[in-house]
């Protein structure tokens, strides 16, 4: 078998495409994706003679565009498929846009495919016990099988992994009786390959994306942002970008991209803002007004956040954002609203009053706002002309409480002279104010939203602190990053182990003069070796 | 389990770390997604949430259980799907800056 370089294993599709003119052109080769599956793939794949489903194992699944990614990856570092990139691409989109999932049908696990990977999954047991431990829920739930491919799913697992049966939680079982006789057939039901939600979504109108879109997100180490985000058709659902906005404190910020969209509806775009390269994994709602997801750094996918963009064409009117979302009793502060057709004062709800405003945009409003010393404490509706939505803005008397997000992470020791670099965490403090119970921690809890914080780790356990884990394991800067330590055995730690560490990243607001701390756990681990488009 | 007794310090420290309900919460035990804590030993997070109970350093003993499809979502099994991942670089634990990842080329 052929050595599997970094080269030679990289993953094909809207990024590769977006990296460059020349892809683009070669993209434009006269053979469609349907002709390359018809002239390449079935050189392993047979032909069934059934027009609704033509070729082996290819027709009966259906997939997001990473999921697709991730096969045909497979195809070419595993089984030697003779395909060129740009083939490889043609194809991707092809099947991603006739063998897609709705977008009902991603729903609760986008996270597989924004590469958030600081999160928790809640797996039913039959998948975390069989599946989900060795790679994520999202992998197969974002997958749609007959149950004959499910299957034989099982089948390739016990093929490619053939120690499989001998992991702890298998060795213990019959572990191929219950993947074959409980788990497909579990896939098969919870997965199945024909659903009225993909049969709706072949049938619906689809979004269109040439337009302005007003963005907001959340670039770590930069800070909140809003932008507009112009979208120009250059053809075969690509786009060209063009994006100008501010951070919260008033920093421009600007730059260029490129987007493809699959299935009508996942965007996938790469984009250079001030310099940084990044990219937005999107998602548009049915009706197109409006998309949601992730934006993250290009090298460093673990930093980033989730974003919105509105759609503000003529006739849109929206509010995505009020930054900050929350303003204490008997203060005056400036705030920002972001969202698309806004005319009119603003009306930000009892207590709270527009003493001035600074800048009046259709998709950006400065405001000057000062809450009431008796302003109720609690979740204000916000209107702007023919805009209302409900619980937008904060008014609260005190932080009773700091969450800090994610609650559990991970980071992974890296660089120090070897290829893989490190993989750093990044953190954000969330205040709540004490509902009528005036009990933090309790259901009535008010969400005022983000804060700004300090930040300090400590020991997360006895052992760690004993390890030393602390002086080893990496720091944390003032923006919340943490930078995990150097690669390889440490020969000053106990029986030289790595710059691992088990923390606690604790986040501290000042709520006016006293300090208010909330604490997350951080494992800092070693590296991985095997990254996929869902992990 | 109840009818073997520890007779070393090790195995003492052990039995009392680990409670027979402790290990039954294992099974059940979640965490952050896409990690592997139940292959016995975990590659990145051990079956308790932690990092005590893996291979450390992990470059000591590398290939005794990757090259087997023991973390096969995490490191390249050189048995089935990567056999020249490795090649060339005999010791882990002295040629570890070798080591590359097999990684998506958007990243």
């Amino acid at each position: 078998m052929k050595q599997i370089s970094k080269k030679s294993a990289l993953l094909i599709g809207g990024f590769l495409a977006l990296a460059g003119n020349g892809t683009f052109a070669a993209a434009a080769q006269p053979m469609s994706g349907e002709q390359i599956i018809q002239q390449q793939c079935t050189a392993c794949h047979t032909k069934t003679g059934d027009a609704s489903k033509p070729y082996s194992r290819i027709s009966q699944q259906r997939k997001t565009p990473e999921g697709w990614q991730m096969t045909l990856h497979r195809m070419v570092s595993i089984h030697q498929a003779k395909i060129s990139d740009a083939e490889r691409k043609q194809v991707l989109k092809y099947l991603a846009d006739t063998q897609g999932l709705a977008p009902a049908e991603t729903a609760g696990l986008r996270y597989g495919l924004e590469r958030d990977g600081n999160l928790v999954e809640n797996n039913d047991p039959a998948y975390a016990e069989m599946c989900a431990r060795c790679h994520s829920g999202a992998r197969f739930g974002l997958q749609r099988r007959t149950r004959a491919e499910w299957d034989l799913l099982v089948q390739f697992h016990m093929g490619q992994i053939p120690t499989l049966e001998l992991h702890s939680l298998a060795r213990d079982r019959p572990w191929f009786e219950l993947a074959m006789n409980e788990v497909a057939p579990k896939l098969a039901e919870d997965f199945p390959f024909e659903t009225a939600a993909w049969k709706a979504w072949q049938a619906a109108d689809k979004p269109t994306f040439a337009h302005a879109w007003t963005i907001a997100g959340y670039i770590p180490g930069k800070g909140d942002f809003d932008a507009v985000m112009q979208v120009r058709d250059q053809g075969d659902d690509r786009y060209a970008l063009e994006i100008a906005g501010h951070y919260a404190d008033g920093r421009p910020l600007s730059g260029s991209g490129q987007a493809i969209t699959y299935t009508g509806y996942e965007w996938r775009a790469a984009l250079t803002l001030d310099g940084m390269k990044l990219r937005q994994i999107l998602a548009a709602n049915e009706q197109g007004t409006q998309m949601t997801g992730r934006l993250f750094m290009a090298g460093a996918n673990e930093l980033g956040a989730e974003m919105v963009a509105q759609r503000a064409a003529k006739g849109d009117h929206a509010v995505t954002r009020v930054m900050p979302s929350h303003i204490r009793q008997g203060t005056r502060q400036e705030i920002t609203l972001v969202g698309a057709g806004l005319q009119g004062t603003p009306e930000l709800g009892e207590g709270v009053r527009v003493i001035k405003t600074l800048s009046a945009g259709t998709n950006r409003m400065r405001l000057l706002v000062e809450a009431d010393k008796q302003a109720a404490v609690g979740l204000r509706d916000i209107r702007v002309g023919q805009i209302q939505v409900p619980a937008m803005l904060a008014v609260f008397d005190q932080v009773a409480r700091v969450e800090v997000v994610p609650g559990e992470s991970i980071a992974r020791v890296g660089g120090n002279g070897m290829p893989v670099a490190k993989v750093k965490s990044a953190y954000r403090a969330v205040g709540y104010a004490s509902g009528a119970d005036g009990k933090p921690g309790t259901a009535d809890d008010i969400r005022l939203g983000h804060m700004p914080a300090t930040w300090t780790l400590k020991a997360f356990d006895e052992t760690a602190e004993q390890d030393n884990d602390l002086k080893y394991a990496g720091t944390i800067d003032a923006n919340g990053i943490f930078t995990p330590g150097d690669a390889g055995p440490n020969p000053e730690r106990k029986m030289s182990t790595n710059n691992v560490g088990n923390l606690s990243v604790v986040g501290s607001v000042d709520d006016g003069g006293g300090q208010v701390s909330g604490e997350a756990h951080l494992l800092v681990t070693v590296q991985r070796f095997v990254r996929s488009s869902v992990q | 389990m109840k009818h073997l007794k520890s007779v070393n310090k090790k195995a003492k420290i052990l039995e009392a770390a680990v409670s027979r309900e402790e290990v039954e919460e294992v099974v059940a035990m979640q965490t952050v997604v896409g990690c592997t804590a139940t292959t016995d030993p975990g590659w990145e997070v051990d079956p308790f949430g932690g990092l005590s109970s893996l291979c450390a350093p992990m470059e000591s003993d590398l290939y005794g259980c990757a090259d087997a499809c023991w973390w096969p979502a995490q490191v390249p099994d050189t048995m089935s799907t990567s056999p020249d991942w490795s090649r060339g670089i005999d010791k882990a634990n002295v040629d570890w800056r070798k080591l590359d990842g097999i990684f998506p080329e958007d990243e």
